[in-house]
Order: C-alpha cells, then structure tokens, then sequence
C-alpha cells in the first residue's frame, strides 16, 4: 500500500513498545485529536458568535438552541476543551511517571509544557466568552489576580482586560486572546512539539540493546490505531455532548450582582480554594506559578533517569521527580474537591 | 484490527444518530417578534396554549418578555425562566417598575392616567399605614393615629394629605411585644405580602392581587403539560369579583388581645352569609354587587398621595348613586372620544358606550361608566329618572331610580351606609 498524507506524517517504523496504550494512555495523540476537535467546532461556532457584550450571550444562546446541530457543536466544543486539560494532564504525569523528560527530551519538556499553560488559558478565556452571569466574577478575580503582581501588574491587568471594568470591557480582549493570541501559538507550539517528538527519537524508550522486545510496527498501523482512537474518542464525546450539555446561564446584562455562591470554573477550584486562605498575591499567583515553575524544572532540577529507566513506569531512578508531581497533583485535587 | 476499526467506527455512527434522535425530538421552535420590542422571543414554543392576558395587552404587540423577563431565546425551561421578574408574577411590586412600567405604560404621568404604579405604592393597600399607625397608638409606641411607617419606606414629594413621606415599618424595631406579634402574625392583606396559606387567602402579590382573579386551587397549574406547578391563570382583568377582594377583606378578623388574625370557619352558602365583618346589614347593593362596581379605582389604587388609613381614602357612598331627596346624582355626557370612561369600557365591555351617552361621576370626576341614564319619560323632579348599571363582574343588568322623587327623607348630610340601612337593610344572622 502506498503511504497517503496522513502516514507520511508518522515514522515509516516504530518500536512496538511506543504504540501500546498502557504505554501512553494515549494522552498525547488524544490531546491533538481534541485540539482538531476544537479548532473545527471552534471555527463553525464564529460563524454565529457575536463579540459584542450586549450579543455575546445571546449569540450563545442561539448556537445552542436555535442554529441546527448548534448545541451538539457548542457541546462537542466544551467537552473537548474539559477532556483536553485532563488528558494533557494525564500526558504530563505518563511523561514523568516514565521518565521521558531527560535529555534530549527536555526542550520539548519544555514546549509541552507551553501547551500545557496555553490549554488552560484557552479554556478561560473560551469560559468567558459565554459572557452570561456566572462568567462575571471568575473573570474579575482572574483579572484582579494580575493587579496584585508588583511592577507590571496594571499592565497585565489592561492586557488582558482593555479597560477599567472586566465585566463590560474584556470581551473582545479575551475574544481574540482565545481565537487568535492563544490559539495560533498552540497551533506552532504543538506542531513544534510534534516535530520533536520524532526528532528526539520518538516517544521515550530505552536504547534498542536495552530494550526487551525488539518488535516494531509500520506507519499504516500505527495510522489505524490512530484512527480508532478517535472514532472511540469522537463516540464519547458525542455521548456527553448528548447527555451532559455545557453549562449555560442568562446574559450578563451591566454589571451583575456578585453572589457568595460565585464560583471559577472547575480547573480554577483550587486556586479559588488557596484564595480563601489570605493573601490574593500571595495564594493566586504566587503559589499557583510556583507549583508551575516546579513543573518546568523537573527535567533541569532533578537528575536524569537512568537510560534503562526511560519508558518504563515507575521507574526507581527518578523516584524524586515522581513524588514532587504526585505531591503537587494530590495537593491540586484535594483543593478542588474541598471547593466543590 | 479491521474489525475493531470497523466496530469503532459503527461506535461513533451510533452516538450520531443518538445525538440526531435527541434533535429530532426536540420541540419545534415558535417564533414571536413583539412589535413593542422587535426582538424575537420564544417562549410560545411551550407556552402556545396560554390564553392573552388581556385585550390590552396583545401578545403580538407586547410579546411575553417585556412584562415578565426572561430569557427570550432559551428553548431549556430552566435557563428560560431563570431571569423572570417575580417568579410567575412579575406584578409583584418589587419588580413592578420594571415590569409594568414606563412612560407609556403604567409609571407614566398623572395626567395621561399612566400613573397606577406611583398610585399603587402610594395607597394604603401597599401601605398598609393605617392599620400600623392604629396599632402601635394602641400599643403606646405612637403619640397619635397618623401614619408614621408603612409596609416599605415610600414619599410623595406633592402631598395634598399632609404626609410627604412614611418610613418602612420593622417590627423587630418595636419594643412592645404586641406590636412585634403584629407584625408576625397580621402582615398578610397588602400588596407585598404573600398570602395566608389556604384556598379562601388564595391570590398573587402586587397588581396581580386584584387584576388576576382567579380560583387558584382549582385552576390547572399555568404552565400545562410543558411542566411547572404554579397554579392561576394567565389574565389580567378589570373585572374583579367580589371573591378576589374576600381573599383579604372578608376571610376572618384580627383579634388584638391576642394580636392573631382569627380566621373563619363557617362555611356560606348565600351572598349574604357570604360577609364576615361584623355587621349584621346591608342593603341590597351591598350583596348583589360586586365590590368594584361601587369602590372607584382613586378608592381601590390611591390617588397618587399617602392617606393616614382607609377611611381617608374611601369616599363612595349611597348617594353617589342614589342622589339625595334634594339633589340628583352627578353625572357627565360623553362629548370625547378620548374620554376615560370609553377606555374603561374598552377594557371591560360589559356596556357599549356611545358619544352624547350621559353616566354617572363621583364626587371626584371618577366616571361611573357602567352607570347610563336611560331616556326620560318625565321630566319632573327625579320623577321618570332611570338609571341602568352592568356588573362589571357580572354583566348582570339592572335599572334603579334617584332618591330625589321618592318618599326618602334622609338629609343629604348624613348619606353614611349605616343610615340607609335603618329603612333598606336585609338582616342576617349575625355571626358569633
């Protein structure tokens, strides 16, 4: 069979190894599925989104209940959005769980973890294009958050906002932070991440003298289990655009009340839990990019795994790498689920 | 692995003809562009079977939006419904400004007759002010029976009665515990208040309180099959039956020893046993009629100004009608098309009102235009006068003659019901 487009962009052959599932959950390749998913709905949607405050909730409104297959579209657009902050995350931890952040994979640590930021910039600002009641007071706080940072905190905050009051003036900031500021470098960042993936040796296994199964697959095979990871991926997110709708409320109409039930959407629990416990400096930004910052640095801080170790689960030389990560995801789950 | 792939494939094609069964059944989407709004609503994609609320309020000239809220684009119940002013009454008046107001609507001027609301908050229905003041003089936490407080703090800045302005009453305030029980246990016959629980207090808060009768127990709830639980009907009317005015005027009495509203418990089964105040008389208006075909809107709505009580406010008696042995009652000949009594009869046409049509008027130039003087057969001293009336509630016809011409000798000074009833009353039972 002659390879078409799609399996020249594969290797012609990889190590078996790599192209199990219990090898990569499949994190990485969903994560790019979600993010076709998402730039397709995304641009069908913008046919009928209005950024405008007095339209946006509106024109949302209408994609859901009066375009045709609108809301399936809008829902399609959520959940992939929801499900692309997990399985990153999921990416992330199988990325350090088997250790395959160590040189020459670390630049592309890095790129990944650009994407990893920017997937959770795009669900914000995607949130806050809703622009209805419930978008207002996790944008204030957000926005409120960028003062606090001494120096260029009010230039962040007009950044972001474009003027005084985020809930009359950000809309069309964050309209085109979310389809165009963020989005075309995540379109970059992941093809450049890709890219890397394969000029790095292709998903982390040991050197091939160490490797137990020196088995290999083709590109068409690979292809094939590409592709029927998606239609499964594609069914569910089908299913819960059909039984879970996405969330939607009234218009934001003025400047709403700000109710004590104000709640950040659900990937910003945590940090709204650590904004309860004083300081917004402090426990919004400080806190929040520090545990970032120590994701960054895994590969830099801690020394390299052990070339036998790459690619297996749970290795024991980068056990620190491991408990850090862990630590810091069980901290970051055990505040949403006290906020919830 | 084909046949995986041809199994995950049939997957995704299953959960698309899911996601094209869940469309398919949902509901066809009706359309309403209100001419007063211009922008589309589509609330009568569930809501087609509600009858219009009234000849001026035509649906396709108000839609539903503008009067309740809402979001007008939803096709979820939830959502739909998640910003309508005062729930399924949006006549309640802490919403009613926005609501039913406006310049060309009801908040509008004096002059143009646009101005219930500002009438409405202003009169002792939502004031409440002459039962507090009564009250707490009783108590001793007032020097006087004028009216200090009402229900909502409320001015006018154009008084004619003296009062510019009455502070909101809190009962938490008060120091004797009588006045602090009153306002727990007595509070429930204005505007504001909602009910006491049972089907004889059954009614609506606001405009809705009066302009909505209705037997809400018995009534199917408003939203039909499309869900919710609220009973009533959708209808705004002119047409208040007595009943509507019993929910609060004849349900019971307030006991003051124990400072608790006692309520009825007979069960009538005639108009006259009907009443419950504790007079034991009445003359045949007084249990024929309904209660607005003698009590004014200025009676029922206020005037615009903060009367200390209901007395201040009530001015309609016998001889508004009737006239006096010495005068005839006054009346008015339509000369104007745009005369209130043709709007009035607009809204409720129980009588077809002509221009050169002579009625009835109040002390106060309130038509009575239900009231027309027939032709006469004789002109002399009352003698040949007739005058025909139309329930407002009822449509029921009747003809009655002016005192003037009879063998009445009542002075014309002392016209209070309780002076006709020496020669016109029926007796009843009194109640225990």
């Amino acid at each position: 069979m002659r390879p078409n487009f799609f399996h020249h962009l594969h290797p012609p052959t990889i190590p078996a190894e790599q192209a199990r599932w219990r090898h990569t959950l499949g994190a990485g390749g969903t994560a790019v599925f979600l993010v076709l998913v998402l730039l397709v709905t995304g641009i069908l949607e913008m046919f009928y989104y209005v950024p405008n405050p007095q339209e946006a909730a509106l024109s949302v409104q209408r994609i859901t209940y009066h375009v045709p297959y609108g809301w399936l579209i809008r829902n399609l657009h959520y959940w992939a959005a929801q499900l692309l902050l997990i399985f990153a995350s999921l990416h992330l931890l199988r990325v350090v769980f088997t250790a395959a952040y160590g040189p020459p994979r670390r630049f592309n640590y890095l790129l990944g973890m650009g994407l990893f930021v920017l997937a959770f910039l795009l669900d914000f600002t995607g949130y806050i294009l809703r622009w209805d009641v419930e978008v207002c007071w996790p944008l204030v706080t957000g926005t409120n958050l960028l003062k606090t940072i001494p120096l260029i905190g009010d230039f962040l905050f007009r950044l972001a906002v474009g003027g005084e009051n985020a809930c009359e003036s950000a809309l069309l900031r964050f309209y085109t932070w979310h389809i165009f500021a963020l989005t075309l470098p995540v379109v970059i960042l992941g093809v450049w991440h890709a890219f890397r993936v394969r000029r790095d040796g292709g998903i982390a296994v040991p050197p091939p003298a160490l490797r137990p199964n020196p088995e290999r697959i083709s590109r068409f095979e690979l292809v094939r289990r590409e592709v029927q990871a998606m239609l499964i991926v594609g069914a569910a997110l089908v299913v819960l655009s059909v039984l879970f709708p996405a969330p939607i409320a009234p218009a934001m109409i003025g400047q709403p009340v700000l109710t004590e039930e104000a709640r950040a959407p659900w990937f910003f629990l945590w940090v709204q839990q650590l904004l309860k416990w004083g300081d917004p400096f402090v426990f919004g930004v400080l806190i929040p990019f520090a545990i970032l910052l120590a994701l960054i640095l895994i590969p830099y801080i801690f020394p390299p795994p052990a070339p036998q170790d790459v690619g297996r689960w749970f290795p024991p030389s980068n056990r620190l790498a491991q408990v850090v990560i862990t630590l810091i995801a069980v901290f970051i789950l055990v505040l949403t689920l006290v906020n919830r | 692995m084909r046949r995986s792939l041809a199994f995950s494939a049939l997957l995704l094609f299953v959960t698309l003809l899911f996601a094209w069964w869940k469309s398919a059944r949902a509901p066809q989407p009706v359309v309403l562009t209100p001419v007063l709004t211009g922008e589309p609503e589509y609330c009568l994609t569930c809501h087609a079977d509600l009858p219009e609320i009234s000849p001026s309020h035509p649906v396709d000239v108000f839609g539903c939006v503008i009067c309740h809220g809402g979001e007008r684009l939803a096709l979820d119940a939830d959502l739909a419904h998640a910003t309508l002013r005062g729930g399924a009454n949006p006549s309640d008046l802490s919403v009613v400004e926005a609501s039913c107001g406006g310049g060309n609507c009801h908040s509008g001027s004096e002059a143009a007759g646009r101005d219930h609301i500002q009438r409405v908050l202003t009169s002792v229905q939502a004031t409440y002010a002459g039962a507090i003041a009564s009250i707490r003089f009783t108590f001793g936490a007032q020097p006087d029976l004028q009216a200090y407080l009402g229900i909502q703090a409320v001015t006018d800045d154009q008084t004619l009665t003296g009062i510019s302005s009455l502070a909101a009453f809190d009962p938490q305030a008060e120091t004797h515990p009588s006045i602090q029980k009153f306002g727990q246990e007595c509070l429930t016959c204005h505007l504001w208040a909602e009910p006491r629980q049972g089907e004889a207090y059954a009614r609506f808060t606001g405009c809705a309180a009066c302009h909505t009768p209705a037997p809400l127990f018995s009534s199917p709830p408003i939203f039909g099959e499309n869900g919710g639980s609220q009973r009533g009907v959708h209808r705004l009317t002119t047409a208040i039956p007595y009943t509507q005015c019993n929910t609060c005027h004849n349900r019971g009495n307030y006991d003051l020893r124990t400072m608790t509203f006692v309520e009825r418990t007979d069960q009538p089964t005639t108009r006259i046993e009907d009443y419950y105040q504790p007079i034991a008389q009445f003359v045949l208006c007084e249990w024929t009629l309904d209660c607005v075909d003698c009590h004014t809107r200025i009676e029922a709505m206020g005037d615009g100004d903060l009367h200390p009580n209901q007395a201040s406010i009530q001015y309609v008696q016998c001889k508004t009608c009737h006239g006096t042995p010495t005068e005839l009652p006054l009346t008015k000949t339509l000369t104007d098309p745009e005369d209130l009594a043709f709007k009035l009869a607009f809204l409720n046409p129980v009588i077809d009102l002509q221009l050169g049509d002579t009625i009835l008027i109040t002390e106060q130039g309130e038509p009575l235009w239900n009231i027309r003087l027939l032709p006469s057969t004789d002109g002399g001293e009352g003698e040949g006068i007739t005058y025909e009336m139309y329930g407002k509630a009822t449509r029921q016809y009747f003809t009655f003659r002016p005192v003037m011409g009879s063998g009445c000798q009542q002075s014309g000074e002392n016209q209070s019901s309780a002076y006709c009833h020496t020669c016109h009353a029926v007796e009843r039972h009194v109640h225990p």
